[in-house]
């Protein structure tokens, strides 16, 4: 059957699947500055939420899994920690598969992969698998982010397999078996994939054994600095953008096809633009300022492609930028009040930002360990819920470190 | 009501294969990694007129998996539609291979209900519609990390991934939606048909 006589007898199919995707009230999007190939939530707001948290003083790592059902008699509780059997990983940054179905959690410091089953029963994740040998079999240590693609998972390396020098990228199916290793001329920390340009972005920070050591033992003659451009499909570095030091979390706009996107420089205390030029070449060029005690820690970005929120980890302030002119960015909003801020996580609505502030043991500077949510308003100001506090410096099992979250 | 002038405007220019008009165009990857994932778990389902269909024996030339259902209202319908589109650029460029679509929903879908789905995306010899009983496809479904869950009003929500196995019966591409464009799916194809050709 040729096309001209296929397609016709293909309407019906396309219109009804069309009307009743127009009817039926479809998910809801997946939350922003995850995998643009992660399955979306049910739609509503979310239920639970999992915390990635290592333990500030004896005692395995583990994944807090915590009520964040507003409906809930449990509401702002944590219902439950698995523990990984494993004390010191330094748990950090975590990443769904692309079907939701797993959770991938990275230790820094022990470069362990630990796999969460949370699809069987999404209030009772379990520990599926360990994957002890990393920098063995991969060649790369000190794991940042695992980020989805359909039946892989990708995770950033930071450095060689004996915590010095560059780093890469690892492959493995969502299962947990290897693929591949592709190495980094920088220290790698973050992933961005945008597939309407085939393009993937790699940020970077610094080696494994300077992240594990105290602050005035990092070296700025080690810093990264640089934003790498990959073909995505044939995984090669076509172009590598170089700005101010150790640029951590990157945004690239949500909207289809957009060319532009944003990343914090972390000893550069500034925000950095990219932009995918006509000829597919990028160009990157300082957006703003932040002040000299800022130190961000994370970048996150609205559904709307409105605003970006920086973490400041030295002043604990989280700001709201407003990027609706994504070329004169400017300061919107902010919250104080969150000492050591990092992490935060934005529902998929935008009106809900979770904030914990551990960095890493090694340079954590307050034990004043908290999960927080801060309101964000239709016209972007932003509010700290003074009754949603999860203390964890007086847990009962022991103070614990909060860095990363997902929500379900 | 504009919506649905709007909706049916759209359908109409996807029925006269517009469809991916709206579809942010990437850029072809002429040679793409493909390295190997896995080997491709064997598998044996009945096709539409109720003959085996074993994975294995479609060895020497490069094989699509689907995982759809019939009354899908999302993926599926696009993922076919491209695959039809696919299956037309391979035979015009004499490449062989062989495209399977299983359904995740053999309890709506019948041989006869997927042979009427077969046609309606103009499958030629070559694309096999399977299925098999709940019991004996689930072990394919969990070798494949493919999973189904029941959701009002009718609809199941699975991966719907696509696994490109090659000759030697490797996995070496997995698609989704987004990444299942069938101008790539061609390129990669004919890559792993000339890397089995100079062998």
């Amino acid at each position: 059957m040729n096309a001209r006589r296929l397609l016709p007898s293909l309407l019906p199919t396309l219109v009804a699947s069309a009307i009743a995707g127009a009817l039926v009230a479809g998910p809801a999007a997946a939350e922003t500055c995850l995998s643009p190939y992660i399955k979306a939530r049910a739609a509503g707001p979310e239920k639970v939420m999992y915390l990635w948290m290592l333990p500030a003083g004896q005692g395995s790592d583990f994944l807090a899994v915590i009520d964040v059902d507003l409906a809930s008699a449990t509401y702002g509780k944590v219902l439950k920690r698995i523990e990984v059997g494993s004390a010191g990983n330094e748990a950090h940054h975590m990443g769904y598969t692309d079907d939701r179905g797993r959770i991938w959690a990275a230790a820094l410091n022990t470069s362990r992969f630990f796999i969460f089953d949370v699809r069987t029963d999404p209030m009772n994740p379990k520990l599926e698998r360990v994957i002890d040998d990393v920098p063995k079999l991969t060649g790369l240590s000190g794991p940042h982010t695992p980020y989805a693609i359909p039946g892989r998972m990708l995770i950033t390396m930071a450095s060689g397999p004996d915590g010095t020098g560059t780093g890469g990228v690892v492959e493995f199916t969502n299962e947990g078996k290897y693929i591949a290793s592709h190495k980094t001329p920088n220290n790698a920390y973050e992933i961005v994939v945008k597939p309407e340009f085939n393009t993937m972005l790699v940020s970077s920070w610094v080696p494994q054994k300077m992240f594990m050591s105290p602050l005035d033992k990092w070296d700025p003659k080690q810093f990264s600095n640089s934003v790498t451009v990959w073909n995505f499909k044939s995984r090669k570095i076509v172009q590598e953008l170089k700005g101010d030091p150790v640029p951590l979390a990157t945004r690239w706009a949500l909207k289809p096809n957009s060319t532009y996107g944003y990343s914090i420089s972390n000893a550069g205390n500034s925000i950095w633009m990219f932009r995918r030029g006509k000829d597919g070449k990028f160009s990157y060029r300082k957006a703003a300022d932040l002040s000299s005690n800022c130190l961000p820690g994370d970048l996150r970005q609205s559904p709307d492609d409105r605003y970006v929120y920086v973490s400041c980890i030295g002043s604990g302030e989280i700001q709201a930028w407003d990027i609706s002119r994504p070329d004169k960015i400017r300061l919107h909003d902010t919250v104080q009040g969150v000492v050591q801020a990092n992490m935060m996580h934005l529902t998929n609505d935008g009106k809900r930002l979770y904030v914990t502030n551990s960095a890493i043991s090694s340079i954590d500077f307050s034990p004043r360990y908290a999960l927080r949510l801060i309101h964000v308003a239709p016209d972007g100001r932003m509010k700290q819920d003074p009754f949603f506090h999860i203390d964890f410096s007086k847990a009962p099992d022991g103070p614990a470190r909060p860095h990363d979250m997902l929500l379900n | 009501m504009r919506w649905l002038a709007a909706t049916l405007a759209a359908v109409s220019l996807a029925a006269h294969g517009h469809e991916e008009k709206s579809r942010p165009a990437s850029p072809l990857a002429k040679t793409s990694y493909m390295a190997v994932i896995r080997e491709a778990p064997d598998f044996t389902l009945r096709d539409v007129e109720g003959k085996s269909v074993r994975l294995s024996e479609l060895r020497g030339k490069s094989v699509l998996v689907a995982f759809i259902y019939t009354t899908c209202t999302g993926a599926c319908p696009l993922l076919s539609a491209r695959m039809s589109r696919l299956q037309q650029k391979l035979a015009a460029a004499h490449i062989p291979a062989a495209l399977v679509s299983v359904t995740v929903d053999p309890e709506r879908d019948d041989a006869k209900t997927l042979g009427a789905y077969a046609k309606r995306f103009g499958a030629r010899p070559g694309w096999y519609f399977v299925r098999e009983e709940p019991a004996r496809l689930a072990p394919v479904l969990a070798a494949y990390d493919e999973w189904t869950r029941r959701e009002p009003p009718g609809e199941l929500d699975h991966p719907a991934r696509l696994h490109l196995i090659d000759a030697a019966g490797r996995v070496r591409e997995i698609y989704s939606l987004a990444f299942f464009d069938e101008e790539q799916a061609f390129l990669d194809i004919r890559a792993l048909h000339r890397e089995a050709s100079s062998r």
